[in-house]
């Protein structure tokens, strides 16, 4: 179960929206953040301060690909398999990345650190191969810069941990 | 562009598109070459509004060839085996693809498929079968407010269903059935029963509340397999409820009596009503003809209900009846008397800017009623819920405020204010109290024939069985269909009982005559707004052949009908006791000011008669 105080705040932002549906990806990621995942408890609990139904949650959940509705890694690996992306190099990027993390796509490493999925437009189609690990967008990705970028948010799992 | 198209006796293909949930221009199937007018080239026609001086194409090769791309594009992920599949035949989705001419699969890639879910005993879900025309969503939760069914995921995984596997909770549900335009919802009671071009079937009306919904229940072997809805704009619109659709058993009954009976022997027809006649006259000879009481129901046909009165005129009955009641017959006949030209459709709910719920528990009394209810509200109506709400009420598919008093209910100002008030639980001064609030007024009863009963009975001024019984008087008791209480007072000597239904009077009766139930027969029901509405016989009776014993089948006896199925319409019966009872010949049951009805249009909208 979230805290009093986050249930209280989620309450509050939905109060201030014009309709509590549109406050829903705002609920979904607060849960989320919490969680890990977006958990079935948390389906439930994103649908009473809602005010919508566990169906209606799920509905909403599913549609939107950064919300996870299985167990993921600490970090995300949104690598984009679409058109732009795909004509810069994204096909071996996503081999790169299967290969150094020795995990499939939708697969997660034994560590628990990555989750790796392929994804469909970043909006960053001028700096192909793009992919987005949390809030953090990479462009113009090569292998080197890759296995640096892997280091960066290795380090960054390590601090947090700490 | 669709709907022109319709009106000018054209059919544009189309899945997504439905007359009561609008474009969604998903499927885009309806394409269409636009020749001349503000947009030109390939369009979905269901998505451009119809206007002056287009010229538009349906044959145009270009349009023909992308509605034939669309179908071979939709049929990339579904099964090509439409022969093992329960809609095959009254499929949309095999029409068009057969249309279309697509016959070949090109695509070798592999199929999506999906894991079903069990959504109750009522409804088979089979997902694979999915075209993504939105239909079932946009009914469930648009139209009819049902929560817990929707469209999950996205692109090819997604996924129409529940969260987890369960019982759909709509009281709607079984709508799904009917939209669908292929066959991921199908009537699980019917699975693999019949094809399309198996069934019995004809125009219907619903005899499961007093609203009478227009049905096309499906049999075959004498055995009522589904019902489906049928379209009468004034009436339950596109829909029925859960109830209409899968009350079905009650027909195929092996409990329904099937044979005249005297004191629990079978016999022959003529047997029992000589017998019938004879103990009738012996019940006078000794008492007098006013201890005979003829009883009359909500629930059996207008054509039955209006004989009655000739034959109690014929045997000079002391009563006839058509209530059991009196709080019912009271309220009953206080709202037909009332009820005029106040009285609303269904349709003129569905228009109304103002609601008040009196007195009714909407989804128990007439659920379809909460649709059209529901209907207004969406289009921005105020809805009022007077008196105290039960927390069942909650359930309710629409916003609504709570007032005390029927006064509070601000009418004035309003265009097309409608009052819905139920008689089930109403006394008589809520009946009048709604009939004289500045509002239209549509009352619910409990039985598809309530209103005919209640005209009858306010024109031979009938009191209720109930009354009559405690009085003492009666001696003879001679039942149509009708749900009297099984413990009759010791001084009854005769209980005669027809009836359709196994009913612990029936089983008491020392005359038992079995009828058809209003599948088996043609006749005339009176909704609650007053609108006669004419149902055809959907099938013959008799003892389904399903659940025969396969040793005893077939029969090895002669007869010119099936095994149960020498039973007769009740106004037939009642005709025939009019006759023995040395009354006229009844060629023809609607006469007088009833003749109008004669040709009623078992497919148009009804007559209202009052
Ligand atoms: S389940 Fe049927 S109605 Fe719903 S989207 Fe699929 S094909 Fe359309
Ligand atoms: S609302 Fe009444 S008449 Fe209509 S389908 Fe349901 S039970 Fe039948
Ligand atoms: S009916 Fe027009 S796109 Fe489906």
């Amino acid at each position: 179960m979230i805290p009093k105080q986050l249930r209280e705040e989620l309450l509050d932002h939905v109060a201030s929206a014009v309709t509590p549906r549109e406050a829903a990806v705002e609920v979904m990621r607060a849960l989320q953040a919490f969680y890990g995942w977006l958990t079935d408890e948390a389906v439930d609990e994103a649908a009473e301060i809602l005010s919508l139904s566990p169906l209606q949650v799920e509905e909403l959940a599913t549609f939107y690909e950064m919300i996870y509705r299985r167990p993921v890694g600490k970090r995300v690996i949104h690598l984009c398999d679409s058109i732009s992306c795909w004509s810069a190099g994204a096909e071996s990027m996503m081999a790169y990345l299967r290969k150094s993390l020795g995990i499939d796509e939708g697969g997660t490493t034994e560590n628990g650190i990555f989750t790796l999925v392929p994804c469909a437009c970043l909006g960053n189609c001028g700096e192909g191969p793009t992919m987005l690990i949390g809030e953090t967008l990479y462009g113009s990705l090569t292998p080197e810069r890759l296995d640096q970028i892997l280091e960066e948010e290795r380090e960054g799992v390590r601090c947090l941990d700490n | 562009m669709i709907e022109a198209a319709r009106k000018a006796g054209i059919v544009i293909p189309h899945f997504c598109y439905h007359p009561a949930l609008g474009s969604a221009g998903a499927c885009r199937l309806c394409a269409m070459k636009f020749l001349e007018g503000p947009v030109k080239g390939i369009q979905m026609s269901c998505m451009i509004p119809a206007q002056d001086g287009m010229v538009v194409s349906t044959t145009d090769s270009e349009a023909v060839q992308m509605r034939s791309l669309v179908i071979e594009w939709v049929m990339l992920n579904h099964p090509h085996d439409c022969p093992v599949c329960d809609e095959g035949g009254e499929c949309q989705l095999q029409d068009y693809t057969v249309a279309g001419g697509h016959a070949i699969r090109r695509y070798k890639g592999k199929k999506r498929t999906h894991n079903n879910q069990y959504l109750g005993e009522n409804i088979r879900h089979e997902m694979n079968r999915c075209i993504h025309c939105y239909r079932c969503v946009r009914f469930y939760q648009d139209f009819a407010g049902g929560d817990d069914f929707g469209v999950m995921g996205r692109a090819n995984l997604i996924y129409f269903g529940r969260k987890d596997s369960g019982v759909l909770e709509s009281p709607f549900s079984g709508n799904l059935v009917d939209i669908c335009p292929t066959g991921v919802f199908t009537d699980k009671p019917a699975r693999f029963r019949a094809r399309y071009w198996d069934y019995d079937m004809a125009p219907s009306v619903c005899p499961h509340c007093s609203l009478g919904c227009n049905t096309v229940p499906m049999a075959r072997y004498r055995e009522l397999l589904k019902t489906t809805a049928r379209f009468n704009d004034k009436v339950n619109g596109w829909f029925i409820c859960d109830k209409g659709r899968f009350g079905n058993d009650r027909v195929n009954s092996p409990e329904r009596p099937r044979y005249p009976l005297i004191d629990g022997e079978r016999v022959g027809w003529d047997e029992a009503l000589e017998a019938l006649v004879r103990r009738v006259g012996e019940v006078t000879r000794q008492y007098g003809t006013e201890s005979i009481a003829l009883v009359g129901s909500p629930r059996m046909s207008l054509e039955g209900n209006l004989l009655l009165g000739q034959l109690a005129a014929c045997v000079k009955a002391g009563l006839l009846s058509y209530f059991i009641g009196a709080a019912e017959g009271e309220a009953s006949m206080a709202a037909s008397l009332l009820v005029g030209e106040k009285s609303r459709s269904m349709a003129e709910v569905r228009e109304a800017d103002c609601i008040a719920l009196f007195n009714c528990d909407l989804l128990e009394e007439g659920p379809m009623m909460a649709l059209a209810v529901r209907q207004a509200w969406r289009n921005g109506a105020k809805i009022f819920l007077v008196g105290v709400s039960s927390p069942e009420l909650k359930k309710l598919p629409f916003e609504f405020s709570a007032v005390d008093l029927i006064d509070e209910v601000p009418f004035a100002g309003c265009k097309s204010p409608v009052i819905i008030c139920g008689t089930a639980s109403a006394d008589i001064s809520a009946v009048r109290k709604a009939a004289g609030a500045p509002a239209g007024v549509t009352f619910l009863f409990n039985a598809p024939n309530s209103f005919a009963a209640a005209m009858l009975a306010v024109e031979s001024q009938s009191p209720a069985v109930s009354e009559a019984l405690a009085g003492g008087k009666i001696k003879a008791v001679i039942a149509f269909e009708a749900d009297i209480p099984a413990d009759l007072p010791v001084g009854v000597e005769l209980l005669a009982v027809a009836d359709w239904m196994p009913t612990d009077v029936g089983r008491k009766a020392g005359i038992f005559l079995p009828v058809t139930s209003h599948l088996e027969m043609d006749g005339t029901f009176i909704n609650n707004e007053g609108r006669a509405q004419r149902f055809k016989k959907v099938m013959n009776p008799g003892l389904p052949i399903k659940g025969l014993d396969p040793l005893l089948h077939p029969p090895r006896v002669h007869g010119k009908t099936p095994q149960g199925g020498d039973v007769r319409p009740s106004w037939q019966v009642i005709a025939s006791l009019i006759e023995r009872f040395g009354g006229e010949r009844v060629a023809e049951p609607l006469d007088g000011k009833w003749a109008a009805l004669r040709n009623l249009d078992p497919e148009g909208e009804g007559t209202r008669i009052s």
